[in-house]
């Protein structure tokens, strides 16, 4: 880690003091995205955990930040963008988007892919917990099968959407990280930010509350999905896939869920 | 300059002139008109303005919200449909105490679907925070931007307008409207100073966090900013009349002076009214207007001024709510509660869906207000 930081930003633009739960995936990954971004960004949130990193009048955040709805995060980012662009600031900072998967999946997918198609300037990280998390954990359509949440209790019996599919069918670079890859994640984000237009990055970010693992188990998590094959690395550039980092072979998909008790329901398979 | 102006195109020259830096916008009958009209001087470079057309209404005004947070002067229009849809984001836009001026074109709601006027899209907005204008024509549709604008960004008000215009009656119809020189409302309103920015790296602001304790602090400041935009919009009125030679204050009162009999309403069919008037005049009654040009605020004492020494009042509502009847019937009779000698107050419900309102109807209205004011029996009833 110490390579990581020496390549990065030593500034921390996501302070201590934060409501984020111990072991919180999500706040990893704004904190790296940050860092990425040397801080220069503005960053558009959708409703969801992050909005509760700093409760009025406490404010973990150095960098501006806009919530305003769950659905709208890609027209918020619109309005950013183009407000820059009226007073020639676009390219002094970054707008990077921040929002959960059922934001993204779900209720903000129209509002996403209007803005993609309509090019605007924006690095968007689904920070994917795989579910709503910050109403408890009920089903998203970024929840794998078989996963229990409070509105799939003996597991969710729907396939998750292949949102990488859709969103690299608009044309964009689109590519998946891990927080427990934090050099390919920053990478990516770094990647990202150099395209003149969107770009969209779908981030797993472990959730201990909601995949009922150990607070201090975060990072062993996001490793075992990436080396089990569940959560493949690789970005998609103008239509071609490259994967970015290869999987362990030797760790198998049940180590992977068995680490998890979200994965003990009867429409386990 | 005049020039015969359509309602929506005279909007549209309101935002020109008011040198509005961002539109995003959505088509929806019958504002589409104004977002043509700025699209094409957009296009052909006569409106520095960045135009945008977004996938819906939700998100126009999220646009809106995250441009306006981020320094530029933004504006937008809907209807009907369209406003409901944005319902959360005027929440959102007067909550973060964003000064963005929205036009809305008075449409029917659906079910079952209307594109006529009607005012139960306008009224759904009265609990959302912004301040709520009603135009009765072109010229005021065109003054009322600059005024909403100057009204929205004022430091002590710092809440978001809506400029109301009734649907065809007033959006279609060529009106002869002066159009003021740019310098005119350049020397009205200046250039856009945000009270903070998400642009200003020096000062990262977060909007939009949550609050435990203070949420009712926040709404009582949006409270407050009201009762200083209903002072700082009278100043404005003045103003305007000194650069333009227009008069107009909260409430329009026409021939209210001796009138015994008063109908009160917002919006164009106060014109048919007022032809009423004219004519029931000629015939030696006693009849007058008022008509509101500023709904949010809600003019009280104007209103108490008005009204209270008059002996009937006749509050015609074009919109419904099932169960309870005209908003405005229940906010203009709650005005005159405290009155020593209450006017008698009907309540008339009419036009909806774009029915048509005549002259006759108006004339009607003021019998049957003087039958109800001679048989002390106040009425509520549909035309």
């Amino acid at each position: 880690m110490a390579g990581l930081y020496g390549q990065l930003d030593n500034e921390d633009y996501l302070v201590g003091g934060h409501a984020a739960c111990a072991g919180c995936g999500a706040a990893l990954g704004l904190k790296l995205a940050l860092k990425a971004l040397n801080g220069k960004c503005i960053v558009v949130n959708a409703s969801g955990c992050m909005t509760l990193l700093g409760v009025y009048p406490l404010n973990p955040l150095k960098v501006p930040w806009i919530h305003s709805a769950i659905e709208n995060a890609g027209a918020t980012a619109t309005g950013v963008c183009r407000a820059l662009k009226k007073q020639g600031r676009e390219n002094s900072v970054h707008v990077l988007v921040y929002a959960g998967d059922g934001a993204t999946y779900d209720i903000g997918l129209q509002s996403l892919s209007s803005a993609i198609e309509r090019g605007e300037d924006f690095v968007y990280v689904c920070y994917n917990n795989e579910a709503f998390g910050n109403t408890g954990m009920q089903k998203s359509a970024a929840t794998p099968r078989g996963a229990i949440t409070s509105t799939s209790p003996k597991g969710k019996v729907e396939e998750k959407k292949n949102i990488e599919k859709i969103i690299s069918a608009h044309g964009c670079y689109t590519a998946t990280a891990s927080v427990s890859h934090p050099f390919d994640f920053v990478r990516k984000v770094q990647k990202a930010a150099e395209i003149n237009g969107p770009a969209f990055i779908n981030l797993l970010t472990p959730c201990t509350t909601g995949w009922k693992y150990e607070a201090k188990d975060t990072i062993e998590v996001g490793r075992k999905a990436v080396d089990s094959g569940y959560w493949e690395l690789y970005e998609i550039v103008k239509g071609e896939k490259t994967v970015t980092v290869k999987p362990q072979k030797e760790t198998k998909l049940a180590d992977y869920l068995k680490m998890q008790k979200r994965f003990t329901g009867e429409n386990e398979e | 300059m005049e020039e015969l102006l359509t309602g929506n195109g005279a909007v549209a020259w309101g935002c020109r002139l008011a040198r509005v830096g961002f539109v995003p916008c959505f088509p929806i009958t019958p504002q589409t008109e104004m977002i043509e009209t700025i699209a094409k001087w957009v296009e052909a470079k006569e409106f520095d303005a960045d135009y945008c057309q977004m996938e819906s209404e939700h998100s126009t005004l999220s646009a809106a919200v995250s441009a306006c947070a981020t320094g530029v002067r933004a504006f937008t229009a809907t209807s009907s449909q369209g406003l409901l849809l944005m319902h959360e984001m005027l929440h959102v836009a007067s909550g973060m105490r964003l000064p963005i001026v929205m036009a809305n074109v008075s449409r029917g709601i659906s079910a079952p679907i209307t594109l006529w006027s009607d005012h139960n899209d306008f009224y759904s907005a009265k609990s959302a925070g912004w301040v709520m204008l009603a135009c009765e024509n072109s010229q005021e549709a065109l003054d009322f931007v600059p005024i909403a604008f100057k009204l929205a960004e004022h430091e002590r008000v710092l809440t978001p307008a809506l400029v109301n215009l009734d649907g065809f009656i007033l959006s279609y119809t060529r009106e002869k409207t002066d159009i003021p020189e740019q310098n005119v409302v350049d020397g009205f309103l200046p250039a856009f100073k945000p009270a903070y920015s998400l642009a200003d790296a020096e000062k990262p602001v977060n909007l939009g966090s949550p609050v435990m304790n203070e949420y009712q602090e926040f709404k009582a400041q949006q409270g407050l900013a009201m009762k200083n935009a209903r002072i700082v919009l009278k100043n404005l009125f003045k103003e305007w009349s000194e650069k333009t030679g227009r008069s107009y204050d909260l409430l329009e009162c026409f021939e209210c002076e001796d009138a015994e009999r008063v109908v009160v309403g917002i919006g164009s069919n106060m014109a048919t009214a007022k032809t009423a008037v004219e004519q029931l005049r000629a015939q030696g009654e006693k009849v007058g207007v008022c008509r509101l040009r500023a709904y949010r605020p809600f003019p009280f004492d104007d209103l108490k001024q008005a009204l209270s020494e008059k002996k009937g009042v006749a509050v015609f509502d074009q919109n419904f709510s099932p169960g309870a009847g005209g908003a405005l019937f229940h906010e203009v009779r709650s005005c005159l509660y405290d009155c020593e000698e209450k006017p008698l107050v009907d309540g008339v419900i009419g036009g909806l869906g774009g029915k048509n309102v005549t002259v006759k109807n108006f004339e009607s209205i003021f019998e049957q207000l003087k039958k109800h004011v001679a048989s002390k029996e106040e009425s509520v009833y549909w035309i």
